[in-house]
C-alpha cells in the first residue's frame, strides 16, 4: 500500500477534533455560580440590611470585608454573593418556564395548521408588550418582587421561543423525509417528536441558554430601574442602582456586580454552544 | 400577495384591540383609587367621589374602556389629570429623543451584525472567525447599562470627548443634540450588535450544511459567493424572525439607555406618570409604544413573506 493511499486513509477514518472547551469552561462558571448562589442560602459572611456607618466605604482586600463596604458599611462580598443566587434563581426559573410553554405552543402552531393563527398572533400580543414597559407597569401595580419579575420575564421571553420553535420546525416539516414519513402513514405526533424535536433542539437549547442569560439581565435591567427586586432582598442590578444613585458613574462599587453578571452570562452562554456541539452531531460533519 | 398583505393587516388590527384590553385591565386592575391618590392623604371620603365623578373614574370599566379605545383611534390620546396636559403632547415631546435613539440603535445593530455574523460563519475555523465570535460572546453578557456607565465613563469622563448625559433640544442646537445622541445610540447599537452577529452566525452556519449549498458548490461558485448569494438569503428566514424579537429588545433597551444618560424621553414619562397614577395618561402612552412595536414587526412579517414564497401561500 503506497504512503499516499495510508495517509489518505488515516484523514478519514479520523473524527474531527472538537473543541470541549467551552464546555468545560461554561459548565464550570455556571457551577460555580450556582454553588456560589447556594452557599448563599445557609451561609454569608454578613447581613446584607445591616448598615454600620463607621465601616462605610471600606477599599477592597479589607480583612472581613473582602469586597469592601458600601456607603452605608453593609458588606460587598454577601451582597455579591445574594446578588448571584436572585440571578440565577429568576433567569433559570423564567427560562424554564418560557422553554416549556414556548416549545409546546411552537410545535402546536408548526403541525396543526388550524392553531397556527391563534398562537401565532397570541404570541404576537405578548411580544408588541415591550417587556420592560410591561414589567414596570406591573410592578408597580402589583409590587416588584421575586414573583412580579419572573411573571414579567416569562410572560415576554415565551413567546420568542414559540416563534424560534415553529420557524424551525417549519423548516424541518418542508424537509422531504418528512412527507416520506407522512405518506409512510406516521402521525402527526410521531413525526413531531420523532423528526422535528431532535432537529429543532440544538436550536433551543441555545436559545434556552440564551434567555437563561437574558433573564439574568433582563433581571438586572429591571433592578437597575428600581422596579426589579428591592430591599430587603439583594441583586446585582440593585447593587449598581444603589451605587449608581448614591454615588456617581465613577464609584468602584459599580465595577464588581456589573462584572459578576457579565461571568454569570457568559458561562451560560459558552455552556450553550458547547452543548449544541456536543449533542448535534450535525456540527461534526460540517461542510467546509 | 395582495391577499397575505390583507390578512396580515387584519390581524395587525386585532391585535392592537386585544393588546388594548390587555394593557386597560393591567393598568386599572390593581390601581386603587386613582382620585384618593390625586387628592393626597387629607382628603375626605366626599372630595374624592366628587373628583371620581368629574374625572368620569366612576362609571363602569367597559363604559371608560370604550370611551378611551374610540378616543384613541381618531387620535385623541386623552389628558392628565392633574396638570390637563394632552397625552398626545407628551408623547410627541419625547419622540425626538426615543425615536432616533431606539431606530439608530436598531440600524447600527443590523450595520455591524450582519456582515459581522456572515464573517465569522465563513471563516468558523480560522482565528479571525473565532476571535469574532468570542467577541460576540462578551457582548452579549454585557448588560445594556452597564455597557452605558463604562463608555460613559471612558469617552465622558475620563477623555471628555462626549457628554455623559443630559439632552440639548434638536432646535436649540443640532449638533450638540447629535452628541448627546451618540453614546446612547452606540450603547444601543453594539449591545444588540452582539446578539444578532451571533445569530447570523449560527443560521448561516446551518445553511451551510445543506444541499443547495452545496449544489451552489458543485456549480462552480467560490465558497464566499456561494454563502452570500444562497446562504445569506436563506439564512434570513430565522434571522427575521430575531429581528423581529430585537425590535421589542431595542424598546426596552431604549428604556434602561435613556435612564443612564440621564435623557428625558419615554422612559421618565412614563416612569413619572406611573407613580401619579395617571392612568389615561399611562395606557396611551404604553399603547402608542405598542403600535410601534408592531409596526416594526408588521413590516417584517411582510419581508418575511417577500423572502419565502412559502410562507406568502401558507403552510
Amino acid at each position: 500500500m503506497s504512503e499516499k493511499l495510508q495517509s489518505v486513509k488515516n484523514s478519514l477514518k479520523r473524527p474531527r477534533k472538537k473543541s470541549r472547551l467551552p464546555l468545560i469552561v461554561g459548565a464550570s462558571i455556571t457551577l460555580v455560580m450556582v454553588i456560589i448562589g447556594v452557599i448563599s442560602m445557609f451561609w454569608i459572611p454578613q447581613d446584607v440590611n445591616v448598615s454600620d456607618p463607621s465601616i462605610r466605604m471600606l477599599p477592597i482586600g479589607t480583612p472581613h470585608h473582602l469586597f469592601g463596604t458600601d456607603f452605608l458599611g453593609r458588606d460587598v462580598t454577601s451582597m455579591l454573593m445574594t446578588g448571584v443566587r436572585t440571578s440565577v434563581i429568576i433567569g433559570a426559573s423564567a427560562a424554564f418556564l418560557s422553554l416549556f410553554i414556548g416549545t409546546l405552543f411552537g410545535m402546536l402552531a408548526a403541525s396543526i395548521s388550524k392553531l397556527d393563527e391563534p398562537i401565532m398572533r397570541t404570541a404576537d400580543i405578548f411580544m408588541a408588550m415591550p417587556g420592560i414597559i410591561f414589567a414596570l407597569v406591573l410592578a408597580s401595580t402589583i409590587g416588584a418582587g421575586y414573583v412580579t419579575t419572573i411573571f414579567a420575564l416569562t410572560s415576554f421571553f415565551t413567546p420568542a421561543f414559540v416563534r424560534v420553535t415553529r420557524a424551525s420546525s417549519m423548516r424541518v416539516l418542508s424537509e422531504d423525509y418528512i412527507s416520506v414519513a407522512r405518506l409512510y402513514g406516521r402521525s402527526r405526533l410521531f413525526i413531531t417528536i420523532r423528526h422535528v424535536l431532535p432537529n429543532v433542539s440544538s436550536i433551543l437549547i441555545v436559545q434556552f441558554t440564551i434567555y437563561f442569560a437574558a433573564g439574568v439581565l433582563s433581571e438586572a435591567g429591571l433592578s437597575f430601574l428600581g422596579v426589579g427586586i428591592n430591599r430587603p432582598s439583594v441583586s446585582l442590578g440593585m447593587m449598581l442602582h444603589e451605587a449608581v444613585e448614591q454615588i456617581g458613574i465613577t464609584d468602584p462599587l459599580g465595577v464588581w456586580p456589573g462584572l459578576g453578571i457579565v461571568i454569570l452570562v457568559i458561562g451560560l452562554n459558552l455552556l450553550g454552544d458547547g452543548l449544541r456541539d456536543y449533542f448535534d452531531p450535525r456540527f461534526s460533519q460540517r461542510v467546509r | 400577495m395582495g391577499r397575505f398583505i390583507l390578512r396580515r393587516l387584519a390581524f395587525f388590527a386585532i391585535t392592537l384591540l386585544t393588546t388594548s384590553v390587555l394593557i386597560f385591565t393591567l393598568i386599572r386592575a390593581a390601581g386603587g383609587n386613582v382620585a384618593a391618590i390625586l387628592l393626597g392623604k387629607n382628603s375626605s371620603a366626599e372630595e374624592i367621589h366628587k373628583l371620581s365623578t368629574e374625572l368620569g373614574l366612576e362609571r363602569p370599566l367597559p363604559v371608560q374602556y370604550f370611551e378611551w379605545m374610540g378616543n384613541f383611534l381618531h387620535g385623541n390620546l386623552g389628558q392628565a389629570f392633574r396638570s390637563k396636559q394632552l397625552a398626545s403632547h407628551l408623547i410627541w415631546s419625547q419622540a425626538p429623543v426615543s425615536v432616533p435613539l431606539s431606530l439608530g440603535g436598531l440600524i447600527l445593530a443590523i450595520i455591524i451584525a450582519i456582515p459581522l455574523g456572515t464573517f465569522a460563519a465563513k471563516n468558523f475555523n480560522r482565528p479571525s472567525g473565532a476571535f469574532v465570535a468570542v467577541l460576540s460572546q462578551i457582548g452579549i453578557a454585557v448588560p445594556v447599562f452597564w455597557a452605558g456607565l463604562l463608555l460613559s465613563l471612558v469617552f465622558g469622563v475620563h477623555l471628555h470627548l462626549l457628554p455623559t448625559g443630559g439632552w440639548v433640544p434638536w432646535s436649540e442646537n443640532f449638533v450638540g443634540a447629535l452628541r448627546s445622541l451618540a453614546l446612547p445610540v452606540f450603547t444601543l447599537g453594539i449591545v444588540m450588535a452582539s446578539t444578532l452577529t451571533r445569530y447570523t452566525r449560527t443560521a448561516i452556519l446551518d445553511v451551510m450544511n445543506e444541499d443547495f449549498v452545496r449544489t451552489a458548490r458543485a456549480s462552480g461558485m467560490s465558497r464566499r459567493v456561494a454563502l452570500i448569494k444562497v446562504g445569506l438569503r436563506n439564512a434570513s428566514l430565522p434571522l427575521v424572525t430575531v429581528l423581529g424579537l430585537l425590535a421589542a429588545e431595542m424598546v426596552g433597551g431604549t428604556v434602561i439607555i435613556e435612564k443612564v444618560y440621564s435623557l428625558p424621553g419615554i422612559s421618565r414619562m412614563i416612569l413619572d406618570n406611573v407613580t401619579a397614577r395617571e392612568v389615561v395618561v399611562v395606557q396611551s402612552t404604553v399603547m402608542v409604544i405598542v403600535v410601534y412595536v408592531m409596526t416594526i414587526n408588521l413590516i417584517i412579517d411582510l419581508a418575511y413573506g417577500l423572502l419565502d414564497p412559502r410562507i406568502r401561500v401558507g403552510k
